[in-house]
């Protein structure tokens, strides 16, 4: 039986490569799904441990407080001489407040807030649960009649969501602050007709718009940490790929939703 | 265990500082009355981009502050309400022009005293007023002149800025708006 | 035998990655009957608890608790399962972020709605029977040594008398003296609860100790029967391998 050139092993093997890799990138965003969608059902559905809440709402929100607001004023202060910059091209300097804070309330703070927990908030989850997983306590939690999707994932999963968009408040405020504490002492601007050119050019949805974002964000983040956690392989050293997986997936995603829902958000 | 009561101080001081800015943010509209600073009133048929809270000066120099910006609902006039330094005295024939340091912001109010030998009273109105010039406005009626639209005095910019794209028709005139009615 | 086992695996196969790990396990234990499952590392044995317990689902095959099948039951009917199980893992595997009392008391306080002091009570009494004094009770387990932490999870696994208590390798990493004591423990918890056990251990003086029964994995497979004296006077040239702890021999033949 002869065979045909295009049947010959040197042709398959690369397509079969492509097929065996398309398939399992296709299984592991179905996996991600999946995972997502049995978080999901297991927050919004009792039993509820509001105690396991609590404690991801501070771990996730509160101590997130102190990078996200060094972060904002970093960004703001910055921004803030850019803008100046770019504005003194066109004799536009003057409007320097108002871009700053459009760029910090619909992108800056939100994505850049979301970075800072993916590094941080999104490593610590996948860290904990993967040595969970390793050290069989997860399958212990099974054993003892309990969900670990209701005690651990679904708490995570909603203080992302809750708390990231109250961090983005705080990094849109300490933006702002940044941008006028170098606006007035370096740039020499008057102190309140900055505050008032910002305020009243501000709209309700350019800061809702960042809300929103920061609210997808925060699922992301801790979807990717609970995920690469949960599903740890091996011990001591699946552990350390879990966490490195979960920063980068959370980081990359983060970056892909933000242009997704910007260019949704871009004409509102 | 020290290490979480610090994050949690560090959690606490960027909450307050957020507080703060914002509380201020909020409250800048109340602008910074000096003690003892008195206000007059000045009525424009076009303040631009003028905001509560631009300065108010004489020869370049700041002298007080615009407290209120509000709409008489009577005559359409813009009435603006300025917080004046009570070290300063103006002449009662003094004129009020609204003006910008360049082309789209920074309005402000100068004062250009007259000659009259009585002061302005503490609750007055100045008589003289010029509002902000409509640049766009303007252009647009040289190229397409229409009757009955000067430019001179008290009138406010021409509505020939339905012409002129909108950021820009928010802008007040560049300079000396003194010459610009000799379009 | 007329009565139906406690539990059995009938025609379990299970493949990892391609290969068998379980090719059709049979096996069954009987209502207040401890067996004991042994052989060499790698054949299968956790596989064998998992899949009773339903941590995994087999690719084919039954599980029968008390004659009903288990496979494939999800959601309520599952969790009500596991509060029929008991299981003493490996590592304990207790909760790093829990202190012992509340580890003991986890099932009490989130799955049966048990408050929190009564449960404390009945913890500290769990910890008593395990000859844990009550001032472990407020330790973490990173504060514990490795026997006190395996009796802190057989604490946990007792502490709402199940049906059926799993040993994954119960005295594996202690020394002589403390895996001696955690085999009293297992069989006075056993006889106390009246309860049906399952183990899995290499280690054949725990075997000889807590076992009513031994039967051997090899190769996914049942190989061997039988009572702990039938297990020193077997002729089963792979038994005698593994008994006598021989390098070579037919186990590890390559065929």
């Amino acid at each position: 039986m002869s065979e045909t050139t295009l049947a010959s092993p040197a042709v398959l093997a690369p397509l079969r490569l492509l097929g065996r890799s398309t398939l399992s990138a296709l299984r592991r965003v179905g996996s991600v799904a999946h995972f997502a969608a049995r978080g999901v059902a297991a927050a919004a559905t009792p039993p509820w441990f509001a105690g396991q809440l609590r404690r991801q709402l501070a771990a996730v929100g509160y101590f997130s407080l102190p990078v996200v607001g060094l972060t904002a004023v970093f960004t703001g202060a910055a921004l803030a001489l850019n803008i100046y910059t770019g504005g003194g091209r066109f004799n536009a300097e003057q409007v320097m407040p108002q871009i700053v804070a459009l760029g910090i309330t619909r992108e800056l703070a939100p994505v850049l807030a979301a970075l800072m927990l993916a590094g941080r908030v999104s490593a610590a989850i996948a860290a904990e649960l993967g040595a969970m997983r390793a050290t069989e306590q997860i399958d212990a939690m099974q054993t003892l009649s309990t969900d670990p999707f209701r005690y651990l994932v679904a708490p995570r999963l909603v203080a992302g969501v809750v708390m990231l968009p109250l961090l983005t408040v705080v990094a849109d405020l300490i933006g702002v602050a940044g941008g006028w504490l170098v606006a007035t002492r370096v740039l020499h601007f008057n102190p309140t007709v900055y505050i008032r050119n910002t305020m009243s050019f501000l709209q309700g949805w350019d800061v809702g718009s960042g809300l929103v974002k920061a609210a997808v964000f925060g699922f992301i983040v801790t979807l990717m940490g609970c995920f690469h956690g949960y599903n740890a392989k091996g011990g001591a050293r699946g552990v350390g790929q879990a966490t490195t997986h979960a920063v980068v997936s959370a980081s990359v995603l983060v970056f892909a939703a933000d242009y997704l829902l910007t260019s949704f958000f871009a004409h509102t | 265990m020290r290490e979480q009561w610090a994050e949690a101080a560090t959690g606490l001081v960027v909450i307050l500082v957020a507080a703060v800015f914002l509380v201020y943010s909020l409250t800048v509209g109340g602008v910074g009355r000096k003690a003892g600073s008195y206000d007059v009133t000045a009525r424009f048929g076009q303040v631009g981009a003028l905001a509560p809270g631009a300065a108010v000066s004489v020869a370049g120099v700041k002298v007080g502050t615009v407290s209120e910006i509000r709409l008489d609902p009577k005559t359409f006039l813009a009435v603006t309400k300025l917080s004046l330094d009570p070290s300063v005295k103006l002449p009662a024939d003094s004129t009020a022009k609204i003006t910008s340091d360049s082309l789209l912001g920074g309005a402000h109010i100068a004062i250009a005293p007259g000659g009259a030998m009585e002061d302005l009273k503490p609750g007055s109105e100045i008589e003289n007023t010029q509002g902000s010039v409509d640049l766009f406005g303007l252009i647009g009626q040289f190229l397409r002149p229409q009757s009955g639209q000067g430019a001179a005095g008290n009138a406010a910019a021409a509505d020939a800025a339905t012409s002129a794209p909108a950021p820009a028709s928010q802008a007040a005139a560049a300079g000396n708006a003194a010459a610009l009615p000799d379009f | 035998m007329s009565t139906v086992p406690k539990l059995a695996w009938k025609g379990v196969h299970k493949r990892f990655e391609g290969a068998p790990v379980l090719d059709g396990l049979d096996l069954a234990v009987e209502a207040g009957r401890s067996l004991v499952i042994i052989g060499g590392s790698g054949q299968g044995k956790s596989v064998t608890l998992k899949v009773a317990l339903g941590l995994m689902a087999p690719d084919a095959g039954e599980i029968a608790l008390d004659g009903q099948d288990l496979v494939g039951l999800r959601g309520a009917a599952r969790s009500k399962l596991f509060s029929r199980f008991g299981m003493l893992f490996q590592g304990a595997a207790l909760f790093d972020s829990l202190s012992v009392w509340e580890n003991v008391a986890f099932r009490l306080i989130n799955a049966d709605g048990v408050k929190r002091p009564a449960a404390r009570q009945r913890a500290i009494e769990a910890l008593e029977r395990v000859r844990l004094g009550g001032e472990v009770a407020d330790l973490y387990p990173g504060e514990l040594s490795g026997g006190m932490q395996k009796r802190v999870g057989l604490a946990r696994a007792v502490v709402a008398t199940p049906e059926i208590i799993f040993f994954d390798e119960p005295t594996t990493g202690l020394d002589p003296i403390t895996a001696a004591a955690i085999n009293d423990l297992i069989v006075e918890q056993v006889r106390r609860l009246g309860c049906t056990a399952v183990s899995i251990t290499h280690d054949l003086a725990s075997a000889r100790t807590i076992g009513d029964e031994i039967a051997m994995l090899n190769k996914g497979r049942i190989i061997w029967r039988g009572t702990p004296a039938e297990l020193d006077r077997t002729d089963d040239p792979r038994v005698r391998q593994f008994v006598d702890g021989r390098p070579d021999g037919p186990l590890t033949d390559r065929r």
